[in-house]
């Protein structure tokens, strides 16, 4: 069974030249002004397997980040049509939805229900969470006592006990100490090791080499080249000119 | 629509959350806490009371009570209205990175204004009761349509949810109608039957005739001056009483005229979430 499908995919942005714009502009040019669209995606085509790796790489502005959204449902497809079967994690901008005066509790109960958990899913998953975290003694404290770290460790811990089918993984390991970001790559090595799909967007070619076996490398708005994530790689970082380390 | 609404059913917990953590976040850092739903309105009143019973001189019984009754549905549409039409701004980066029903962020704020509204309106009854106690000679009657309460606050939270969610998603394209909106607010206050009662004006307007079907249809078919107007006829007794001069006769509660309320404010629920939906796509793409 396919995780997920995308076929034909194509995704426009409206360039925004003027930020104002303003309901007097709206009242007063009835003709409507052409707008000028951005074509980030240029008919994408690829199918990731249930229990895939998948690492996204390309240059800024290739669509990553993009294809990313278009996964978890943030953009809807201008032309041709996404697919996907299970639950999605995002882990795209860890704690967004923390509210600052809410307790560090409050806000796991708040975030696990964005991410689409049930009150009963999160009780039962609390524990595990508050563990992984490793703030049980600031839990009860409001989240604007937390430094960025232990923010991102909570939104990191949420995230990956929602029991995901699938994870997307948006260049976020670099949260906490050197221990808690080996504990985080240990986890979504452990989520893999689950049969779980992951797809993730990453700069780092040693980072995309620990985690994924395929790679997709996007280059302005189409597939360039997809397959062994080593062939794929080596293909990249040749066209970058030069090489990044690799550690 | 109905794919929406079962969208929206599987995010219900979200929803509930949202809910509570309004509720908690609204008063948490304030000593008095809770208490400021009911100090805001009877401040106002206080206010209002003394500018028309001691400046202006108006000396009809229980004034003030017939003011509470209309300030605190209005209160609560201001409020909602004022507070999610920027509420998809406002958690702008919550919408940018993950994906669930937009509409729950106005719908939150909305319901967590009602859920406050419903509590100043079960105080506003006891302090209803009160006044036997504290004016024995002349207090408000219990009365039966009391029982109708529910029924306008069900219909009030129709209006106000389908203004909030034509307000929100406009919002997020052109911030102008964050402005417009307050300055609407403003006007209402006094547009519609708070610090007076309709009768008064329409009473006073016999004199001038030519005004008396605009400013009908202004106070019978504008769904929200006759909500507000109903709150006083289903609570309060009919005002009779002269007030500077003027005879004012009570016009009892018209039940057709509050089914075409009712009915306008299911229309505008309707058009604000089919307007909304035809929208909420675009948020993540243009913050």
């Amino acid at each position: 069974m396919d995780a997920i499908i995308v076929e034909n995919l194509h995704k426009k942005f409206v360039l925004h030249h003027d930020r104002a714009k303003s309901l007097k502009r709206m009242f007063t040019s009835f003709k409507r002004s052409p707008v000028e669209t951005y074509h980030v995606l240029k008919g994408i085509n690829f199918t990731v397997k249930r229990g895939e790796t998948l690492a996204i790489i390309g240059r800024n502005g290739s669509g990553k980040s993009t294809m990313l959204g278009m996964i978890a449902r943030i953009y809807k497809p201008d032309e041709g049509s996404i697919t996907v079967n299970g639950r999605i994690a995002p882990l795209l901008e860890l704690g967004a939805g923390f509210h600052p005066d809410l307790s560090g509790t409050e806000n796991v109960f708040l975030n696990a229900s964005i991410l689409g958990l049930k009150q009963k899913e999160i009780e039962k998953r609390y524990d595990a969470i508050v563990n992984f975290s490793e703030l049980a003694a600031f839990i009860d404290s409001p989240i604007r006592t937390y430094s960025s770290g232990m923010i991102a460790r909570l939104g990191f811990a949420i995230a990956v006990h929602t029991d995901p089918d699938i994870l997307l993984v948006d260049e976020v390991l670099g949260v906490g100490d050197a221990s808690f970001q080996e504990k985080c790559e240990n986890k979504i090595r452990q989520i893999k090791d689950e049969g779980k799909t992951i797809i993730f967007v990453s700069h780092s070619p040693g980072a995309v080499r620990s985690v994924s076996t395929r790679a997709l490398w996007l280059d302005s708005g189409l597939v360039r080249m997809d397959g062994d994530v080593e062939t794929v790689l080596d293909a990249y970082l040749d066209t970058q000119g030069t090489h990044l380390e690799n550690h | 629509m109905l794919e929406e609404l079962s969208q929206l059913w599987e995010y219900r917990h979200l929803l509930v959350n949202l809910v509570a953590r309004d509720m908690k976040v609204r008063y948490k850092n304030s000593v008095l806490g809770f208490l400021w739903s009911f100090i805001v309105p009877l401040a106002q009143v206080a206010t209002l009371t003394v500018v028309f019973k001691i400046l202006m001189g108006i000396k009809a019984p229980n004034y003030s009570a017939y003011i509470l009754c209309a300030m605190i549905p209005f209160n609560f549409f201001s409020l909602a209205v004022l507070e999610s039409t920027t509420s998809i701004l406002a958690h702008a980066s919550l919408v940018k990175k993950t994906y669930f029903p937009r509409e729950i962020l106005p719908a939150s704020v909305v319901i967590a204004n009602f859920i406050h509204f419903a509590l100043a309106m079960g105080v506003f009854l006891l302090y209803l009761v009160a006044l036997r106690f504290i004016f024995p000679s002349n207090p408000p009657p219990i009365k039966v349509t009391w029982l109708l309460l529910p029924v306008l606050m069900v219909i009030n939270f129709m209006m106000v949810m389908g203004i909030s969610l034509f307000l929100s998603a406009l919002n997020t394209f052109y911030e102008d109608v964050k402005y417009m909106t307050s300055v609407f607010m403003g006007i209402f206050f006094y547009m519609l039957p708070i610090i007076y009662l309709m009768e008064m004006v329409i009473q006073k307007t016999y004199n001038h005739m030519r005004y008396l079907p605009l400013l009908k249809a202004h106070y019978f078919f504008n769904p929200l001056c006759y909500l507000i107007t109903a709150y006083r006829k289903i609570l309060m007794p009919p005002f009779n009483s002269e007030v500077r001069d003027v005879l004012v006769r009570d016009i009892p509660l018209n039940y057709e005229y509050l089914g075409i309320a009712a009915l306008i404010s299911f229309l505008i629920m309707v058009a604000g979430y089919a307007f909304f939906n035809s929208k909420k796509w675009y948020f993540a793409e243009r913050m």
